[in-house]
């Protein structure tokens, strides 16, 4: 037994292999207590962390949608394209912002680039409508004026099949071809103007410049707003009628151009087209626009505070209960020389690691969840989603599980930094 | 056979012993302990204080075997606690090597138990959730050596107590007997110079406890072993016999 006189574990011991061995303990402990001893505390701090970040992330979903830019930006195009808003700042409040020039002109030769589907400026304008009803009040409609194409798009939440592909009225920038007169109106529109399909809508006088055109309009469709908002009225036209309404046609003005193709391609084709512009890809939904809103910035708040403190309170009280029971191997390794610190250190790695193992399994339940959530709002309450998935959900997710388990580990710490080895040797 | 020694591995450790002759493996002098009392030396308080060794006295040299006997509560736990410096005594001395371990901080005693005490106990007290192998290897975890070393000292040590098949077993999975042997091996594997056994035979059948004592019987050849037991068939396997009652020691017969 003593033919291995060489072996002096002091020569050959170093602070990096240690700490690495002391990591690789816990993780081989807790994957071992997972897969083959099955242990039901781990199950259990991996399951509450899991539905509580499941949880936080569903929730998060719906602040996000309920954040999301609102009707008029509810678009499903791939890319939009819109002024740098630092650009022109105005002193005064309600000052009409930037707008982009030559918008038809450019849309038209972006949407000519490979890979890009379709192009159209939009422009949106509050414009005062006459009831269809007599002595009725004009009505303030938001109208979102586009070129829409053969394929079925969304813009400003409504979809643009109702009116008649391409912008006849624009002709080339002479804004002199034939009107279309066609209205896509939202339900909160049709309300307002007590107006149904087919019916003729006139635009108020003397709103406008005086040799504006104030021309009538045929209702093509009333359609639901794609995000269920029944508050805004909304309406689309073709982006040259408006732009005539409004005096945009001079210089063809717009508040964005959208992009729909390869999302790519797009991009490539906006950036060549305006290069000063803001380009926006929207693929995805933009977390940023929960800071915008107050609503769903409390809601995300919230969540975030209470995921943070159940998470927290989980993992602390399953944690603490799983030292212990594990009070013999923290003396085991105190007898065979383990000082505090490497103990503690074992806890803590154990601790994080089943958080982190909960907050992946809960970002997989949440992400399940929103689609369930989404499922369900459309099928009963709401036309469309009602909840968004993010990518950056993911590290949101991870780094709310590590605060909630660096919240938690005192707990499990004190309760180990208290065990009597002797106590537990000795039994 | 000792290639280090407390004062070489921890310079400023503690007072070396500076007696003539030879260098006891494990030095007792006037141990007494008291539980109940707030822990260390100079702490303790006359209230409901128990007395568990009252001036206990002995050392072990290496190549020693060192039996230590009595009925339960005559202190044998505590002078093994003591000798592996789980536990400091309330008076007296504990001298590892020459190195007095009552006189070092909690990290120090830490190291040392580490270098130099392999420890055997009853149940054995593997963890559950390591195989055979891990479990060998895991005090040169804190020791710091890389993980294909650590690998391939268990796997070794494994071999030499019979196991070399088990190396990937969860304790679960292997007997009593296998269990303790994997607990030797652990106890084996910093290669230390003092092995203390507690009742290494008490959860295991005749024949396997007569394997385990071979096993101690040779470990003991170029080590100082105390090993503490009820058990005559254990204790005959002892070069000498310390027999305490009620904390003191009776006899320490050869």
């Amino acid at each position: 037994m003593r033919d291995d006189d060489e072996f002096d574990p002091e020569n050959d011991g170093t602070r990096r292999t240690r700490w690495s061995g002391l990591v690789g303990v816990s993780v081989g402990r807790l994957w071992k207590r997972t897969v083959r001893t099955k242990s039901g505390r781990i199950v259990a701090t991996t399951g509450a962390v899991a539905l509580t970040i499941a949880l936080l992330i569903v929730v998060t979903g719906i602040a996000l949608a309920l954040a999301d830019g609102g009707t008029v930006t509810d678009t499903d195009a791939d890319v939009q394209i819109a002024p740098e808003e630092s650009g022109t700042l105005s002193a005064v409040d309600g000052v009409e912002g930037p707008r982009l020039g030559e918008t038809n002109e450019r849309a038209e030769a972006i949407g000519s680039q490979d890979g890009v589907d379709h192009a159209s400026p939009m422009l949106v304008e509050p414009v005062k409508l006459e009831p269809t009803v007599e002595d009725g009040d004009p009505q303030t409609i938001l109208l979102v004026g586009i070129v829409p194409d053969d394929e079925p798009r969304t813009v400003g939440g409504l979809p643009t099949a109702g009116l008649e592909p391409g912008d006849t009225h624009y002709n080339d920038g002479n804004y002199d071809g034939p009107q279309r007169g066609e209205i896509v109106l939202s339900e909160a529109a049709a309300d307002r103007l007590e107006a149904g399909p087919d019916d003729e809508i006139d635009v108020a006088g003397s709103q406008f410049s005086e040799d504006a055109l104030t021309p009538s309009v045929t209702v093509r469709a009333v359609e639901t707003a794609g995000d269920g908002d029944d508050e805004t009225p909304i309406a689309l036209v073709h982006a040259s009628e408006l732009q005539t309404v409004a005096g945009a046609d001079n210089g063809q003005l717009a508040d964005q151009v959208l992009v729909w193709g390869d999302s790519e391609a797009a991009t490539a084709a906006a950036d060549d087209a305006y290069s000063d512009a803001a380009i926006e890809s929207t693929g995805g939904t933009d977390p940023s626009s929960l800071f915008g809103d107050g609503l769903a910035f409390a809601t995300s708040l919230l969540a975030l505070i209470v995921g943070v403190a159940i998470c927290a309170s989980f993992v602390a009280t399953t944690a603490g209960m799983t030292v212990n029971e594990d009070r013999r191997m923290l003396a085991v390794l105190e007898s065979v020389g383990f000082p505090t610190h490497s103990r503690l250190l074992i806890i803590a790695v154990s601790t994080l690691l089943t958080t982190l193992g909960g907050a992946l399994l809960g970002i997989v339940l949440g992400v399940g969840g929103i689609y369930v959530v989404n499922a369900v709002a459309g099928a009963t309450v709401a036309p469309g989603a009602v909840a968004h998935v993010h990518p950056v959900f993911v590290p949101y997710a991870v780094l709310v599980a590590l605060v909630s388990g660096l919240v938690a580990v005192p707990y499990p710490l004190a309760v180990a930094a208290r065990t009597s080895v002797l106590e537990e040797v000795g039994r | 056979m000792n290639h280090r020694t407390p004062q070489q591995a921890t310079a400023s450790d503690g007072r070396a012993n500076d007696g003539g002759g030879p260098t006891a493996a494990v030095r007792l002098e006037g141990i007494t302990h008291e539980y109940g009392a707030s822990g260390g030396r100079g702490r303790s308080s006359g209230d409901r204080t128990v007395t568990a060794l009252q001036d206990v006295s002995f050392d072990i040299q290496a190549g020693d075997i060192v039996g230590l006997e009595g009925p339960s509560g005559s202190g044998k736990s505590t002078i093994l606690h003591a000798v592996t410096g789980l536990l400091v005594p309330t008076a007296g001395t504990v001298e590892l090597l020459g190195t007095d371990l009552t006189e070092l901080s909690d990290r120090k005693r830490t190291r040392i138990r580490r270098r130099h005490v392999g420890i055997v106990f009853q149940r054995f007290h593997l963890l559950p959730s390591l195989s055979a192998r891990a479990n060998v290897a895991l005090p040169l975890v804190q020791a710091g050596i890389p993980r294909s070393t650590r690998r391939e000292r268990a796997e070794t040590l494994l071999e030499q107590v019979g196991l070399g098949d088990r190396s990937t077993h969860l304790p679960g999975e292997l007997s009593g007997g296998e269990r303790q042997r994997v607990a030797i091996a652990r106890a084996l594997v910093t290669d230390p110079d003092i092995i203390v056994a507690d009742e290494p035979t008490g959860e295991l059948d005749t024949a396997t406890g007569d394997d385990v004592l071979d096993l101690l019987t040779d470990i003991g050849r170029e080590r100082a072993v105390l090993v503490a037991s009820h058990d005559d068939a254990t204790l005959s396997v002892a070069d000498r016999v310390v027999t305490l009652r009620d904390g003191r020691v009776v006899s320490n017969a050869g």
